[in-house]
């Protein structure tokens, strides 16, 4: 009975969607359009042009025009975006039968994007206050802001994120463990890139010049990305190939000054610096759009062990099919040869190591490969397939560590986006992702995780959108134990006026624990760390509440309340009185909190020069507690804060960031030493000229001693002169 | 009028911000010092990993990590060993030269020298780091035979039932006389094994030939303290049935079939 109900459905099923997709066939109309500067009346090449409702969109080509077929007759809203420009939508444009529209668009230029489409939302396209979830993008030109030479400094100012050692947490999401098994999820273009033997991340698989956006989202996410975002997921977005050549480049060099205090001294201060070097070249020809990068970062560090050499080599292929059928294929490669600074000799001696640890060096060899191939069935059937694999291996690592071999990780996803009804769009999809990881010590490890998920974005009024999900993995380690998590997700967004929207999310998160937590037995400094391979995945539901409005069209406000309950929780447990390290299911956990936006943008005039004052603020202030034993988490700030200002005056640039965290309560190695909040104020000064951009800036401009994880100072003040190019 | 006041708020944020900061650098160097001179007699054990200062706070101290440490090992190849370690300003109740073996878990019973107080009932020497007196200065004896265990003791334990969930730790240890304070729990350990983990356990503890008037087994739950450890069972003479057995070995001899029966009635549920 149920085999012959799910043949039937089957048949129904495709049916429906053969018939779908017939609709490349029908009756239909185009759009064409020019995109221009409203200032210049310059053409906008690259611009995005994105039919709501709908699956179709397009670029502007080199003179800012575009051209989208196959669209059935109706009535459409046409969004319009572009970096650096405020985003467009034009309502009710009317494509009747076999007629061309024709619209023309003209962007205004802005310093600051308020709603910026995104994709981590949903898997799709969609314009950010339109999300039912908490998200924050860091654009292409915040890094550039703030010459960042790693994705660590991308990221260190956005809103609720804070750094301890490599390891990131969203919200609080993660403490430290040492680097293996984070609780977020990265992604490269909507593809993990996670090592798959430590869970860990390289922020140097590519260079900061790749990145058109880096997108956050807040909370567990797992319905929709599966594994690992159990707390957030970061997705980087790379830049497409440009509709004309165009060649970037990037020269940063830091000088780090003297330590604030003499006795603290440990070499010639003047021998300290880094220097990081990029150049890109993208072009379209035709169908194909082909993007390479080249970068070099030296530094000698700041501290004995310091010092490192790191090499990008990375390309993106892009290739247009007839139909609108697109394959897209990146390759980054990475090489990191550094020294390992683990901890200091002593708060008197902050940059200097014992001398028995002095031969620590790691050398980490990675690859991240994807392909992805996207077809357009008909404006609203599409599906889209992701291949992907990463190779990392990791070597020199703290003596006995040298015995990693090469982990690699393989994907493929399989994902359709459907409209069946207007108002609906369905995501499901299939993912697998098999993770290996061996090094001399344990042998050799498999795992696999397959997960079908769905999803259905119902947009019950104009106004109005609920999302709900569901998710089924299974993770099996081969020849182990195997696991099985279910992930729903609910949503809604509401926009009672167009300044205003309201959100409200539950969402479910998992981890399996990597292979590394559960079987690594090694002996580093003193510590053995003891396998355990009974460990167990990790969940957590994470609750949100936000409010979005514009209180003008040059400031808003964004606030949102959250809550993320965590269940056998992960963390590395210490036992201190047999020199032991272990990965434990641990406790039953709880952050909460509240996180607060704010973005202002304000034209002067100074002696008849225009000029602009953009201001933003973020203040996450969050409670976190171990339920079982009533303490706080260990590494958790309870408040973080970033504010960041810039005064344009004319191609005159002056900016100012600070970042306050405040004293971490809890931690697990030597909670004896001194622990101080975070507090570090950078400045800067640009000036355009021509197709260039000459900065020199002062990061951590106060001299402040910080140290986010024991023995383990951050850089001292250091000067920075940075200058790129765009030709 | 907007324009103006958000300007000057912003100008008075970065002024309040600068000011503030000005006065604050966050982690410093620390003021104080304890500087200790080290004699030593006899020859280190073969398996000597290491020697490290230790400086406790409280003692006995509540967990291994809120103890002050030197970073790395001192000589162990010298008669005399001079040397200094910074601390914050502050009480403290003890120090010690602690170490470590190459074979054995970190021992809590190797406590290679602690300078006591006659004057405080022999109890471990306290100081203080002060803005007006930041050096401590102290000499220490170590003898290296303390920590040379050539000798042993071996048996089985028997547990009445299984072990709780929330077992950290059970271990054996053998104490110079029966400690009744906390503290005499550490000044009076001889050694200890934590590694217990199965029932009926055989044990095999190395200790320094001598006598041992105390020999039991100790319980410590997930998240305790060091001071918490709970009694479950002792050696008891077999002429006097609830009297600690008192246990003699000469250096070579390890003296067998002292078995222990452990009672989980003992703590509490």
């Amino acid at each position: 009975m149920s085999r012959l109900f799910v043949k039937n459905f089957s048949f129904t099923l495709i049916i429906i969607i053969i018939l779908s997709s017939l609709e490349l066939f029908a009756a239909a109309g185009f759009i064409t359009g020019k995109i221009l500067d409203s200032k210049t009346n310059e053409p906008l090449p690259g611009a995005n042009i994105l039919i709501l409702g709908t699956l179709y969109g397009a670029s502007a080509d080199l003179d800012g025009y575009f051209f989208i077929k196959h669209i059935p007759p109706g009535h459409y809203s046409i969004r319009v975006s572009m970096i650096g420009y405020r985003s467009f939508t034009q309502k009710d444009v009317f494509v009747t039968n076999d007629q061309e529209t024709k619209l023309l668009f003209k962007l205004e230029e802005t310093a600051i994007e308020f709603d910026p489409i995104v994709i981590s939302a949903g898997k799709v396209k969609q314009r950010l206050d339109q999300a039912p979830v908490s998200l924050s993008v860091v654009s292409a030109k915040d890094i550039k802001r703030r010459s960042a030479t790693n994705l660590i400094e991308s990221l260190e100012t956005a809103p609720g994120i804070n750094f301890i050692g490599n390891q990131i947490s969203i919200r609080g999401s993660s403490g430290y463990t040492f680097g293996a098994g984070n609780k977020v999820l990265l992604l490269l273009d909507g593809v993990p890139v996670y090592a798959s033997d430590t869970g860990e991340f390289n922020w140097d698989m590519l260079p900061p010049l790749d990145i058109e956006q880096i997108e956050i989202l807040k909370g567990a996410g797992s319905t929709l990305w599966g594994a690992s975002a159990l707390g957030g997921v970061i997705n980087i977005i790379t830049k497409s190939p440009s509709p004309k050549g165009k060649l970037l480049f990037n020269f940063i060099t830091g000088i780090y000054d003297k330590p604030y205090y003499k006795e603290w001294e440990w070499t010639d201060h003047n021998q300290l610096y880094y220097t990081r070097q990029d150049i890109s070249y993208s072009k379209q020809f035709d169908r194909l759009g082909l993007r390479i990068s080249a970068g070099r970062f030296k530094s000698t560090g700041y501290t004995q062990l310091g010092d490192f050499t790191k090499y990008n080599l990375t390309g993106k292929f892009e290739y247009r099919f007839a139909g609108d059928i697109k394959w897209t294929s990146y390759a980054a490669y990475s090489f990191i040869d550094r020294g390992f600074f683990v901890q200091w000799k002593g708060q008197n001696d902050p940059y200097e190591v014992d001398e028995i640890n002095l031969n620590n060096y790691a050398r980490t060899n990675q690859i991240n490969l994807y392909s992805k191939l996207a077809i357009p069935f008909s404006p609203r059937f599409a599906i889209n397939i992701r291949a992907s694999l990463v190779r990392t291996l990791m070597g020199n690592q703290f003596g006995e560590g040298s015995g990693f071999n090469p982990a690699i990780g393989q994907g493929l996803e399989f994902q359709a986006d459907w409209i069946p009804l207007y108002g609906h769009m369905l995501t499901c999809g299939l993912q697998y992702q098999l993770d290996t990881g061996s090094t001399d010590f344990f042998g050799e490890h498999k795992g696999y995780f397959l997960g079908p998920y769905i999803q259905d974005e119902w947009k019950i009024r104009e106004n109005i959108r609920v999302t709900t999900g569901l998710r089924y993995d299974r993770y099996q380690l081969i020849n182990g134990l195997k696991e099985d998590m279910f992930s729903p997700r609910f949503g809604i967004n509401w926009q009672p006026w167009n300044t205003t929207s309201f959100r409200a999310s539950v969402g479910s998160g998992f981890r399996a624990a990597t292979i590394v937590e559960r079987f690594l037995e090694l002996s580093i400094m003193n510590f053995n760390i003891i396998a355990n391979p009974d460990l167990e995945a990790e969940s957590s539901w994470a609750f949100d509440v936000g409010f979005r409005q514009h209180i003008s069209k040059n400031w808003n406000i964004d606030i949102s309340l959250f809550d993320n309950e965590y269940w056998k929780m992960i963390e590395a447990h210490m036992d201190l009185i047999r020199g032991q390290v272990q990965f434990r299911n641990i406790y039953r956990a709880r952050i909460r909190g509240i996180e607060a936006t704010t973005n202002f943008s304000l034209p002067i005039k100074f002696w008849k020069i225009n000029s602009t004052y953009n201001f933003h603020a973020s203040l996450t202030a969050m409670d976190h507690e171990d339920l079982k034993w009533h303490e706080p988490l260990p590494y958790r700030p309870n408040i973080l804060t970033t504010l960041k200002s810039s005064l344009h005056f004319g191609e005159l640039q002056i900016q100012a960031d600070y970042r306050y965290g405040s004293e971490i309560e809890a931690v697990k190695i030597y909670p004896i030493n001194d622990r101080v909040p975070m507090k570090f104020l950078d400045a800067r000064i640009s000036y355009n000229i021509w197709k260039m951009s000459f900065q020199v800036g002062v990061n951590n401009i106060l001299q402040y001693n910080y140290a986010a994880m024991e023995s383990n100072l951050m850089p001292m003040r250091t000067f920075t002169i940075a200058v790129q190019g765009e030709f | 009028m907007i324009k103006i006041f958000s300007i000057f708020f912003a100008v008075l944020l970065l002024f309040l911000i600068i000011v503030y900061c000005e006065y604050d650098h966050g982690i410093a160097p620390l003021p104080g010092s304890l500087e200790a001179t080290i004699y030593f007699r006899n020859e280190p054990p073969e398996d000597t990993q290491g020697i490290y200062l230790v400086v406790a706070p409280k003692f006995p101290p509540h967990a291994i990590n809120e103890l002050f440490h030197s970073p790395n090992s001192l000589p162990i190849d010298k008669d005399t060993v001079h040397t200094s370690m910074e601390l914050p300003y502050g009480h403290y109740e003890a120090v010690s030269l602690w170490y470590y073996s190459t074979r054995t878990e970190s021992n809590l019973a190797d406590i290679l020298a602690i300078p006591l107080d006659p004057d405080n009932n022999y109890l471990p020497l306290s100081f203080d780091i002060t803005p007006e007196k930041p050096v401590y200065k102290t000499e220490m004896y170590a003898n290296w035979q303390r920590v040379n265990r050539d000798a042993a003791i071996e048996g089985t334990i028997y547990f009445n039932g299984p072990f709780p969930e929330n077992t950290n730790i059970t271990a054996i240890s053998a104490y110079l006389y029966e400690p009744e304070e906390s503290i005499e729990f550490l000044l009076w350990l001889k050694s200890i094994d934590f590694s217990i983990n199965e029932n009926p356990y055989k044990y095999r503890l190395p200790v320094r030939h001598g006598t041992i008037r105390h020999l039991a087994v100790y319980w410590l739950p997930d998240h305790a303290a060091l001071t918490d450890f709970k009694l479950l069972g002792t050696y008891e003479d077999p002429n006097n049935p609830g009297q600690s057995g008192r246990l003699s070995t000469a250096a070579g001899e390890t003296i067998s079939n002292i078995d222990i029966y452990a009672d989980w009635s003992k703590i509490k549920p």
